[in-house]
């Protein structure tokens, strides 16, 4: 069954979709397309909030709030504090395009995969209902953790030890001899 | 949840513990050289680990038999997952020993170098346990990662900072898309692990998306294993980054971008051939033919071998092309890039120690600085010949039986698929010749650049652990060229498991 324009907009949850997509993708394209690199994160700041408000009406509380709070929590601010203490024009309208010979086949690639993605999701998905189900709990998820994926678990601590080590590593001023 | 199986973890275990000593061991002493042999006592002991686990059936305090299954299915150790262990086990130690020479001629951190060697090389031993995409994909990063910064280490050039940034944005790019085409593929099967992923496969495979969520999967370990089209970083990082690093970089890290692989196809997608089977062939294709016309061109060592070390990719990949066809041994495909890469792996690691020596000596890895190398340094250009005319595939070293068993896979499917590869193959083994010959003819035949003094490059001497791996490297050569039986029992201990699937 296919859903008629005014149908879709009979429905409420239509319509919080929207007030929350539209801005969503609008930020996305600022985050892009915008010239100064301070707006360019605030525009991703609107954009991530917008998917985690998603996932909230997916009811993946757990997903929406780890969005939340890893990414506009802590990701965001590191790109500030990174913008701030390195020389990045802060604040000016820095020429951060590109030329239009690298711009033109990098949009066309875009479109062209976006193209795609949207036609195989629609062919597989179509006007299916997803089934009412009940959310995972959060403890529930922690309790995997620990059990099941206990391996990916503790390797994650080694990827963040070897990133730390190495990263102070390459970062770190050394003018005097290394030794 | 049932008690763990500590043995199995063992050899995972161990290399943990390695990780953490080799800081602490840095930290608190003041011979750089501590850590290094921490490292590879870690290493060492590790492999004995996985010898137990091998020859488990012989030993008496070993109690259990067959493939241990841990976490529901997300861990297991089989012989698949030993040998690439034991491989890349092999790989970290043979690395730490050209390092240690190689890291005292500059101003480089030591004690850190290792550490994320080490750290590599756990990541890559939980990816050849790891069967499930959760678990591969976190170990995938440490091996990722730690290449990243590695690349980079030589801090005052500015070609390893553009290698080290260069390979971190295609890495992050290659992960991007991997992870997308896991997402879409655990969407349509409900499950990520792959024997469960595998029993679904058959009902999704005509959707569109499943589809494109595995090329996906295949694209993003194409940039990890450095096949055409996804190879453009392949060259400048592998210029850019410490020659030690690089030599990691073409054997661990690329191994560990085939484990990938070799687990998604056949375990996860082995009843759907046809979507993978046609896209590898292409690019197993075109992996040779491009890697090796490129290579002719090159005038640097270490980029003849990053372009070289692509077209041995697509050489590896050719089986996986061949199992395209319907009906194939898919057993047979397997084993053949399980053996191929074991022997890829020791000739590599061993024609970079060499390159690396003769390279720091004559203060170039431009070709036409190491002209006469074979008036100065005899046994250099020797075992120099050696490597190169194994990753040749001349008998009688180890590289013609990798060439001869891709060559009896691909054409023992029976089919145009497995035929028309071998004809590409072939011909690539042709031109292949072409540059490997150019570097030897250089190194025996060419007078030496006037400007070098043959006194100064005659007095050098080779630093101990580089020639201990240049030893070891050589002797696996000529043994695994003259008794190819036992790459091919490895082959076949790996492969054991295809034949419990009943394809």
């Amino acid at each position: 069954m296919t859903v008629t324009i005014s149908e879709f907009f009979k429905e409420s949850a239509n319509w919080a979709f929207l007030a929350i997509a539209v801005p969503t993708l609008f930020a996305g394209w600022r985050t892009v397309t915008s010239n100064n690199i301070v707006r360019a994160v605030l525009y991703l700041v609107v954009s991530l909030g917008g998917t985690a408000g998603l996932f909230f009406m997916l009811g993946a509380e757990f997903v929406g709030w780890t969005v939340v709070l890893v990414y506009i929590g802590a990701v965001i601010i590191l790109f500030l504090i990174g913008i701030m203490i390195t020389r990045a024009p802060l604040g000016q309208e820095a020429d951060l395009s590109h030329a239009m010979n690298v711009k033109a086949p990098a949009a066309l690639l875009s479109t062209v995969v976006f193209g795609v993605i949207t036609w195989a999701m629609i062919d597989a998905f179509g006007n299916n209902m997803i089934p009412p189900f009940e959310p995972t709990a959060t403890s529930d998820l922690s309790l995997l953790l620990f059990d099941r994926f206990v391996i990916p678990f503790e390797v994650v601590s080694f990827v963040l030890l070897a990133a730390l080590i190495g990263g102070i590593a390459i970062a770190r001023q050394d003018e005097e001899v290394v030794s | 949840m049932d008690a763990i199986d500590y043995h199995a973890l063992l050899p995972e275990i161990i290399l943990a513990v390695t990780v953490l000593a080799t800081l602490l061991v840095d930290l608190f002493t003041s011979r750089k050289s501590f850590a290094a042999i921490t490292a590879m006592i870690g290493m060492f002991a590790s492999f004995v680990a996985i010898l137990t686990l091998a020859f488990c059936d012989n030993l008496t305090f070993c109690t259990s038999t067959g493939d241990r299954v841990l976490f529901g299915g997300s861990f297991v150790v089989d012989g698949y997952a030993i040998v690439l262990q034991g491989l890349f086990i092999f790989a970290g130690f043979i690395v730490v020993l050209m390092s240690v020479g190689y890291l005292e001629t500059d101003r480089y951190y030591e004690g850190e170098f290792y550490f994320l060697i080490v750290s590599a090389v756990l990541g890559a031993a939980v990816m050849a346990s790891s069967r499930d995409f959760i678990s591969m994909i976190v170990a995938l990063e440490i091996v990722s990662g730690s290449g990243f910064l590695l690349a980079g280490w030589r801090k005052g050039d500015a070609r390893s900072n553009e290698a080290s940034l260069k390979f971190f944005i295609i890495g992050v790019l290659a992960l991007a898309l991997l992870l997308f085409g896991v997402s879409l593929i655990y969407g349509l099967t409900g499950t990520q692990v792959f024997s469960e992923i595998a029993a679904a496969s058959s009902s999704v495979e005509d959707i569109a998306l499943f589809n494109l969520g595995a090329i996906f999967v295949l694209l993003g370990f194409g940039f990890k294993v450095s096949a055409v089209p996804f190879h453009f970083w392949t060259p400048d990082v592998y210029e850019g980054s410490p020659p030690p690093v690089t030599a990691w970089l073409s054997v661990g890290s690329k191994g560990a971008g085939f484990v990938g692989l070799l687990s998604v196809c056949y375990l996860a997608l082995p009843s759907v051939t046809e979507i993978w089977g046609p896209v590898l062939w292409l690019v197993a294709a075109l992996s040779m033919t491009i890697g090796n016309i490129v290579a002719i061109k090159q005038t640097n060592v270490i980029r003849l071998l990053g372009y070289s070390s692509i077209a041995q990719a697509g050489f590896m990949l050719a089986p996986f092309g061949a199992a395209a066809a319907t009906g194939a041994d898919l057993s047979q495909t397997f084993s053949a890039t399980v053996t191929y890469l074991v022997i890829y792996a020791v000739m590599n690691l061993g024609a970079f120690a060499v390159v690396i020596i003769v390279g720091t000596r004559v203060g170039s890895y431009e070709l036409e600085r190491w002209s006469g190398l074979n008036t100065w340094a005899p046994g250099l250009a020797l075992s120099l010949a050696a490597f190169f005319m194994s990753l040749a595939g001349i008998p009688p070293l180890a590289g013609w039986f990798a060439k001869f068993v891709m060559f009896s896979a691909t054409i023992g499917v029976g089919s145009w698929w497995g035929y028309s590869i071998a004809i590409v193959a072939a011909l690539n083994a042709v031109i292949a010749l072409v540059y490997y010959l150019k570097v030897l003819k250089s190194a025996f035949f060419d007078t030496v650049p006037a400007d070098l003094d043959v006194a100064t490059l005659e007095a050098g001497t080779v630093p101990g652990p580089t020639s201990f791996a240049i030893g070891l490297t050589a002797a696996a050569v000529l043994v695994l060229g003259i008794f190819p039986g036992l790459a091919a029992n490895l082959g076949d201990f790996s492969s054991d498991f295809l034949a419990t699937l009943g394809l």
